[in-house]
């Protein structure tokens, strides 16, 4: 295997909020101590509900917020601080899809020098090489030439969402962060932009990492996938074994609440309780108070995201033995 | 509430902080103080010892110290023009001033507040139209054509009223009513506009069809919430009533503090103008304060000590 | 709403003149007369505005070689406002842009800065928003003398605070999410995002803006030139000519009297273009 493009060690980002206008801040901890690798090529889905810090975790990743702890390396070297020139530089090699197309377009522009922006930044190419690049991008994403002259509110939200990854795709960059990239778009094209997205992906070479909280698209997308809850990995693996066994108890919740043909009613495992919050993070293991296979000591351990099989991880005190024997045995 | 009190305060005195530091670097750019006091056919010899009695050989930064602490103790300099404080100078002008703006604002209060109210209250009538126009008006006539207007009128066709000077209250007539006019029109549009927002609001809408009266609509929830807005904008207007006297006296030759600002500036009198500027300013920043105690009693949301938004 | 199908006809702008309610056509007419006036001033002014005319002194309105009368030196009244009214519009203009420059790139600078030139920025807009401009005024006149160029820039401090409010507030709102964000992450200077997305999506509402304060620059010029502290003889102003034509308003009333009206009519009509604007284009704007 070859050297990852990305690696991410132990990242953590914490925003201070304040509860009501005269309260004192509260420390909320987005991302929490995040590991993972991506080689070149490689997809890594991110799935989790929200305010699992599952979209934090991707502009970490992408250096638009920096890391309160840990790092991240971008083919070998560290991220630069934000807005600086190397960072900008940077910019061509690492790209963004947004989950509000109309909002990431600029409403005064028509689509195709938004989609030459980029080339306009970076100075790729002569005029002419620009204007070819842009139209085969275009063509590339499924847009006609006549969709490039005309202005993103005249545009459907899956058009608007292909202009979005023809300019996100200009500088031919290694690596794509997708952010709920589809689901601000009709039920209907969501296929055909997943579509699009993985034939790209593949023809491209794209290290990509695609943040979803629908489990079927992850699992159309990713090879490998990463389950988070409040701000942590709770199990990682390749995609279609961690679906059809998952190991951790919020996995198996969410594997039995995503709808699949010819599964009976009576499997599902239903989450209970509050959904988390992350000002109000539970003791030991986050999960506890919602997980149907909870023991009291759940509630004063920490789970270790820990190897379970190969290639496969997860932090749960179930299956974790060696933390929870010492804990016991001190008792 | 205290805490938004402080707050206030702190800007407060941190305004004529900028307007001192305004002074004092204007005066620093325009001229070297020894040359401007001792005149142009002082010696050098001059020059040097009086730099060293007033402390000019001092680090700019000593100055700008001692020149807030003199103006503290109340020494704003000596007029060039005629060689008195100008303090002096300045105070005994106020009270012509206040002769000519007090009546003007009771005008704009007691004209304005009314004629906004009735016409937000008939809304699209030909009063409401009226009152409107008439605003419009008032914003853009300038005082100085408004009092000359006048002055045309009453003075020159009719012989009604005396132009200028100020001999007996029936001098002041004229100024009083081409700087409350103004004002007035302003003071009704902004009120109209208070009282229509609220007007508009979902608990105006309760009220009425839980059956209270509409009279006590309107008393009861809809003046007290249109207040708000409408005594920010008569504090403002105290706080600007000296700007306002400038114009308005120097067009009836009324001797008070803005004609006199007018001659100071002419003859580049300094330490008068310096003087007006910190009058000026300290009357802005009382009305300020004034206002933010009100808010305290017409906002419950102040009173209780949350606070929303921005203005 | 199916993805491939969706044909929206495009920009189809029909080129027809919206309807205008009559008082925006007046005043649009009024504004378009005064800017050809200022424009063609040397042209169609038929006297030079110091000219002397010693026989034909304080001549009454009407007469054929003088339609507007003249002053108590024989000065055409009608080729003096001519020149005013180019002075007054050159000055409202020179300082509007100054302050909209001015005060959109501070509002920029605390957007994209935020923390402490932030804070300056607001401080200081609230100092200004709060101090009678007239008053400052006078005082820098008072202690820097008089010039044209002077005069401008200093009344392009007035109303900064208004853009620089709305600019930051816009940029800050355009910062944080949406299209401002997506160009700052392909690698964008602050610079191209400011200048080439900012700017243009919040343009409109400062042009709304610029109407606004427009007018209230005219009358401050106005009111400092009558009080003879603005523009100098022998150049004329619109305020000018009314406060020199103060001292003859019992003689000859018309040398005071067609100055102070095209103050009115332009800051009138300018307020009711602003009003419509606004309306039309910006309804947040207060």
């Amino acid at each position: 295997m070859t050297a990852p493009l990305v690696s991410v060690d132990g990242i953590a980002r914490h925003y201070a909020m304040r509860r009501g206008l005269l309260g004192r801040p509260v420390e909320i901890r987005a991302v929490d101590g995040v590991s993972f690798t991506l080689s070149a090529g490689e997809t890594l889905g991110i799935v989790g509900e929200s305010g699992s810090g599952k979209s934090t975790t991707g502009r970490v990743v992408l250096g638009l917020e920096p890391a309160d702890a840990g790092s991240v390396a971008f083919d070998g070297a560290a991220m630069p601080a934000a807005g600086t020139a190397t960072w900008r530089r940077q910019r061509a090699r690492m790209q963004m899809i947004f989950q509000d197309p109309l909002g990431a377009l600029d409403r005064r522009l028509p689509i195709a020098p938004q989609v030459r922006e980029p080339l306009d930044i970076h100075e790729i190419g002569d005029e002419k090489a620009r204007a070819a690049r842009v139209a085969d991008l275009l063509d590339r994403v499924g847009l006609s030439a006549d969709h490039g002259r005309r202005f993103p509110h005249e545009l459907s939200g899956g058009q608007r969402q292909r202009a979005v990854l023809a300019r996100a795709l200009a500088t031919k960059p290694d690596f794509l962060v997708c952010d709920e990239p589809i689901s601000a778009l009709d039920v209907s094209i969501q296929a055909q932009v997943v579509n699009l997205l993985v034939d790209l992906q593949a023809d491209l070479g794209l290290a990509m990492l695609f943040i979803s909280h629908d489990l079927r698209v992850v699992r159309q997308v990713s090879r490998r996938v990463a389950v988070m809850y409040l701000g942590r990995i709770v199990e990682e693996g390749d995609a279609d074994d961690l679906f059809a066994r998952p190991v951790h108890p919020y996995t198996r919740a969410l594997v039995s609440a995503a709808p699949t043909p010819g599964r009976r009613m009576a499997d599902r495992v239903v989450l209970v309780g509050d959904p988390p919050d992350p000002a109000d993070r539970p003791s030991g293991c986050a999960f506890h108070p919602r997980c149907p296979m909870a023991m009291s000591r759940c509630r004063e351990v920490e789970p270790r995201l820990t190897e379970v099989a190969p290639g496969r991880r997860a932090a749960c005190l179930l299956v974790d033995a060696a933390a929870a024997e010492p804990r016991e045995g001190a008792r | 509430m205290i805490r938004y009190l402080l707050g206030r305060a702190a800007r407060a005195l941190l305004t004529v902080a900028l307007v001192v530091t305004f002074a004092f670097v204007v005066l620093r750019m325009s001229a070297d103080p020894a040359l401007v006091i001792l005149g142009p056919e002082a010696s050098p010899e001059m020059i040097v010892a009086f730099r060293k009695a007033w402390g000019l050989d001092e680090s700019i930064f000593v100055q700008y110290l001692d020149w807030f602490r003199a103006i503290l103790r109340g020494d704003l300099g000596i007029s060039m023009r005629d060689g008195r404080p100008a303090i002096e100078l300045v105070a005994e002008r106020i009270p012509a001033t206040l002769a000519l703006t007090i009546p003007a604002l009771m005008i704009k209060i007691g004209i304005g507040i009314p004629a906004g109210i009735w016409a937000s209250l008939h809304r699209g009538t030909m009063v409401d139209r009226a009152v409107m126009g008439l605003a419009v008006a008032g914003f853009t006539v300038p005082s100085f054509v408004l009092g000359l207007t006048l002055v045309l009128i009453f003075s020159v066709w009719l012989g009604w009223l005396p132009s200028g000077g100020q001999d007996n209250w029936v001098h002041a007539v004229l100024p009083i009513v081409t700087m409350g006019v103004g004002g007035a029109a302003i003071l009704a549009r902004f009120t109209r506009s208070a009282m229509l927002e609220v007007l508009g609001q979902p608990f105006i809408r309760t009220a009425s069809a839980k059956g209270v009266p509409w009279g006590r609509v309107i008393r009861g929830h809809a003046l007290p919430n249109a207040a708000i807005p409408t005594v920010t904008m008569v504090g403002f207007m105290v706080g600007t009533l000296m700007a306002g006297a400038v114009v308005v006296e120097s067009v009836f030759s009324w001797p008070g503090v803005g004609r006199l600002l007018v001659v100071a500036v002419s003859h580049r009198d300094l330490a008068v103008v310096q003087c007006i500027l910190l009058v000026v300013a300290a009357t802005m920043v009382t009305s300020n304060l004034v206002v933010d105690f009100l808010y305290g009693f017409l906002d419950p949301r102040l009173r209780s000590g949350a606070r929303t938004g921005g203005h | 709403m199916a993805d491939v199908s969706l044909e929206v006809p495009r920009r189809a702008v029909p080129l027809r003149l919206p309807r205008l309610p009559i008082a925006v056509s007046l005043a649009l007419v009024w504004v378009g007369g005064m800017i050809v006036v200022a424009l063609l001033a040397d042209a169609i002014a038929p006297y030079g505005y110091t000219a002397l005319d010693l026989k034909h002194r304080l001549s009454l309105p009407g007469e054929p070689a003088h339609w507007l009368g003249t002053d108590e030196l024989g000065r055409d009244v009608l080729s003096r406002l001519i020149t005013s009214i180019r002075i007054s519009l050159i000055i409202a203009f020179g300082a509007t842009l100054i302050s909209a420059t001015l005060g959109t790139t501070l509002g920029f600078l605390a957007a994209h800065f935020r923390g402490v030139v932030e804070q300056i920025v607001l401080m200081l807009a609230d100092f200004q928003a709060s101090m009678p401009f007239l008053i400052m005024a006078l005082a820098v006149l008072a202690f820097f003398g008089n010039t044209l160029p002077l005069l401008v820039c200093l009344m392009g401090l007035y109303g900064w605070e208004r853009y620089a409010r709305i600019a930051r507030g816009l940029a800050v709102a355009a910062g944080s999410q949406g299209y401002a964000a997506a160009v700052r992450q392909l690698g964008a200077s602050p610079f191209r995002v400011y200048a080439r997305h900012i700017l243009p999506n919040i343009a409109s509402t400062l042009i709304v803006s610029m109407t606004l304060v427009f007018p209230e620059v005219i009358l401050m010029e106005s009111g400092l030139s009558f009080l003879g502290l603005g523009v100098q003889p022998p150049m004329t102003s619109l305020g000018n000519m009314v406060g020199y034509g103060r001292e003859y308003i019992t003689r000859a009333p018309w040398i005071m009297l067609s100055p102070a009206l095209t103050i009115v009519f332009t800051t009138l009509a300018v307020s009711v273009l602003g009003d419509w604007l606004r309306d039309r284009l910006d309804p947040t704007l207060r």
